[in-house]
């Protein structure tokens, strides 16, 4: 059943959404990075948008696995911002002293939306 | 056959994910697949405060009335009438031992911790740290030791409220000089060791790491109410 699970990705625009909801296993995120950095370079993508508003924990794990993506997106050229984090995990990230500084973030997703607007 | 499970699940459903739905029954182990009928008395108050609690945290704006309909299920039954009826208030000097063997056990071990947290009656983000340090815990009992386990223990006495955790494996332990070296910042591993035990460390009001390479590794430490509740 792990094998079929998959993270939504929609097309908005010139961007791609990812939905973050289910929990992130190693597979899954290998999988995720792999599609979407696919997906980047054939459909010539300005920008990759992790929305991470119903994740309610993140940790040191799930941090390294969003940088990646923030990193291995940027590579090739798009932006990739993260949207919706929620105030206390926030918060939970500061004190752990771990840094996302691999995704550029914005407030919502209509602010990511027109950061990338504005660049084009 | 209406089960505790297809019982409760017919008034969540709209409320609370499909998803989230499982991991309280999973909590609840054989308890959910029986007859509601079935339950003892102690069994009804046990799944009463599990609901409660989940519906408390997973659907604050509905919880009133999502509670007493979950009651009304539970309690239909005239054994279970006083059971049902008594003040799930929150126990303390509480503990359980949570299994950690794979992937899955990390989220059940996350929820379960919150839940613990908010029972306490730690704040929201008081909460959100409990359940990120039992999550990095039980990530680097998968990825290094394989299997161990997470004790959550709830105390109140003379130095107050507090939750205590201890995670523990008879994994391949860690080498003092690479303790030294992660605790310096120094130290990465493949898979995020250091970061995660730092990120513990600084998360807790009390830290302590106890490890010999072929003697396993055992992390205990303490989210106090008082400070984290603010």
């Amino acid at each position: 059943m792990q094998g079929q699970q998959q993270v939504p990705i929609i097309k908005i625009r010139n961007c791609l959404l990812v939905s973050v909801q289910t929990e992130l296993h190693d597979r899954l995120a290998l999988d995720l990075q792999e599609t979407l950095i696919a997906r980047v370079r054939s459909e010539g993508t300005r920008g990759v948008i992790l929305d991470v508003s119903t994740v309610e924990v993140i940790d040191s794990y799930i941090t390294r696995i969003l940088n990646d993506i923030g990193k291995s997106v940027r590579l090739l050229g798009a932006d990739c911002y993260m949207v919706g984090i929620r105030p206390a995990v926030a918060m939970t990230l500061i004190e752990m002293g771990v840094e996302l500084d691999s995704v550029s973030t914005a407030l919502n997703l209509d602010a990511a939306l027109a950061r990338l607007d504005l660049r084009a | 056959m209406k089960t505790v499970e297809s019982e409760i699940a017919a008034i969540l459903s709209g409320s609370i994910s499909a998803i989230t739905q499982r991991s309280i029954f999973r909590r609840l182990g054989g308890i959910a697949s029986l007859p509601v009928q079935r339950l003892s008395p102690r069994d009804r108050q046990a799944v009463q405060a599990e609901i409660e609690s989940s519906i408390r945290l997973f659907a604050p704006a509905r919880s009133g009335e999502l509670i007493s309909s979950c009651a009304r299920v539970l309690g239909d039954e005239p054994s279970g009438r006083d059971a049902a009826a008594a003040p799930p208030g929150p126990e303390l000097d509480r503990a359980r031992k949570l299994p950690i063997e794979g992937e899955r056990d990390i989220a059940a071990a996350r929820l379960e911790a919150w839940s613990e947290a908010v029972r306490l009656g730690l704040s929201k983000f008081a909460s959100v740290k409990v359940a990120t340090a039992v999550s990095e815990l039980a990530r680097n009992i998968v990825f290094y030791a394989g299997k161990g386990s997470i004790d959550l223990r709830t105390v109140r006495d003379g130095k107050g409220t507090r939750l205590e955790i201890v995670a523990a494996d008879e994994g391949p332990g860690i080498d003092p000089a690479k303790v030294e070296a992660i605790f310096a910042g120094s130290f990465k591993s493949e898979r995020g060791l250091g970061k995660g035990l730092v990120a513990v460390q600084k998360l807790v009001d009390d830290f302590h790491l106890d490890t010999r390479p072929g003697r396993g590794t055992r992390v205990s430490c303490v989210f106090k109410h008082d400070r984290s509740g603010q």
